[in-house]
């Protein structure tokens, strides 16, 4: 993992921590930790973090146009780690 | 998340605004279901298509649902027309806007057509009818017997916890309805999408007498819950729909 995904799945571990509280989240959250079955993330809490990766990232985050490629089944077992490439990819291609 | 303070409640909103550069592009409002819902449905399906399609798409959570607030009282049909409203106006939203509703959510539709024809370009409705009397005898039902679901799934919890918690079961039933001739003058284009399964299809001859000029559509083999399980279906619909009733100049 490079140093910009370290940093990421940091943030994003704050995000999730604000969204579910910290009791939910526990200390462990790694690239393979699922939304779904780990997190037992409902689909408003994914709406909340959503919002948070917006007022965070902006407009060059998209997670609505990442998740409308899924189904709800293929959400609740998204790991982390998808969402921290997703998110690193999205902002290499802005910096590019 | 954004909060919107509206009609008196903190209201949970969120919005995809098109990079098209568009500084007024048309706006989408969409709305979810009763008791159990939240604007996630419409956020997971069909909010990034439309918003893909150069619209500004606006969500948000009925009052009592998800993270809007959720006072004890005041859950009759006009209360969710007037939370729509004020949202709008909140918003400054100044065109008319696209309304799509999934379930309970098109009927608030319908009503808030009916209450401000000028102010509504199209309406989608998906798995729902206009407020009429015997929609409403269902939707007294579903709220009378959602006490009596034996181990209820995460949904069927959260809408148990809704009527207990406030007076939607009393007060929804008891709404005051437009009456059929109002219904009937509803003047903008209209979609229905019904799923081929679902006991809503009952509904649908007095859905086309009442809205002659609607476009019905039917998704086989999916139940009331086809906005979630076949999102992909009710795009395919929704979107070139959608298009072909915005203006031109509109979108880019």
């Amino acid at each position: 993992m490079g140093a910009d995904q370290a940093s990421v799945l940091a943030e994003i571990t704050g995000m999730l921590r604000a969204v579910l509280g910290a009791a939910a989240v526990g200390e462990d959250i790694t690239t393979d930790t699922t939304f779904g079955h780990d997190l037992e993330m409902e689909s408003i809490d994914v709406v909340a973090l959503a919002g948070r990766l917006q007022a965070r990232y902006g407009d060059t985050v998209n997670l609505a146009q990442f998740l409308a490629g899924l189904d709800l089944e293929s959400v609740r077992d998204l790991k982390v780690g998808q969402l921290v490439e997703f998110i690193a990819d999205a902002r290499r291609e802005v910096a590019a | 998340m954004s909060v919107v303070h509206a009609n008196g409640i903190a209201m949970h909103t969120a919005q995809l605004v098109p990079t098209t550069g568009d500084p007024e592009p048309p706006t989408a409002v969409m709305i979810h279901g009763m008791a159990g819902d939240s604007l996630a449905s419409w956020y997971l399906t069909l909010a990034a298509p439309v918003g893909a399609a150069g619209l500004r798409v606006l969500m948000y959570d009925l009052r009592g649902h998800g993270r809007s607030e959720r006072p004890p009282t005041g859950y009759a049909l006009h209360d969710f027309v007037d939370d729509l409203h004020a949202l709008l106006r909140k918003l400054d939203v100044r065109r008319p806007v696209h309304l799509l509703g999934n379930s309970f959510g098109g009927t608030i539709a319908f009503s808030y057509a009916i209450r401000h024809p000028d102010a509504v370009a199209s309406l989608t409705a998906v798995e729902s009818a206009p407020p009429t009397t015997a929609w409403f005898q269902r939707i007294a039902l579903r709220l009378n017997t959602v006490h009596s679901v034996t181990n209820p799934g995460r949904r069927a919890a959260a809408a148990r916890a809704f009527v207990e918690a406030t007076s939607v079961a009393r007060d929804l039933p008891a709404s005051p309805l437009p009456g059929d001739q109002a219904i009937a003058a509803i003047s903008c284009p209209v979609l229905c999408v019904y799923g081929g399964t679902s006991r809503m299809r009952d509904l649908t001859p007095q859905v086309r007498r009442l809205l002659p000029h609607a476009e019905v559509a039917v998704v086989p083999d999916v139940g009331h819950s086809l906005l979630i399980t076949r999102p992909a279906a009710v795009r395919e619909l929704v979107v070139p729909w959608l298009l072909h009733h915005t203006p031109k100049e509109a979108v880019s």
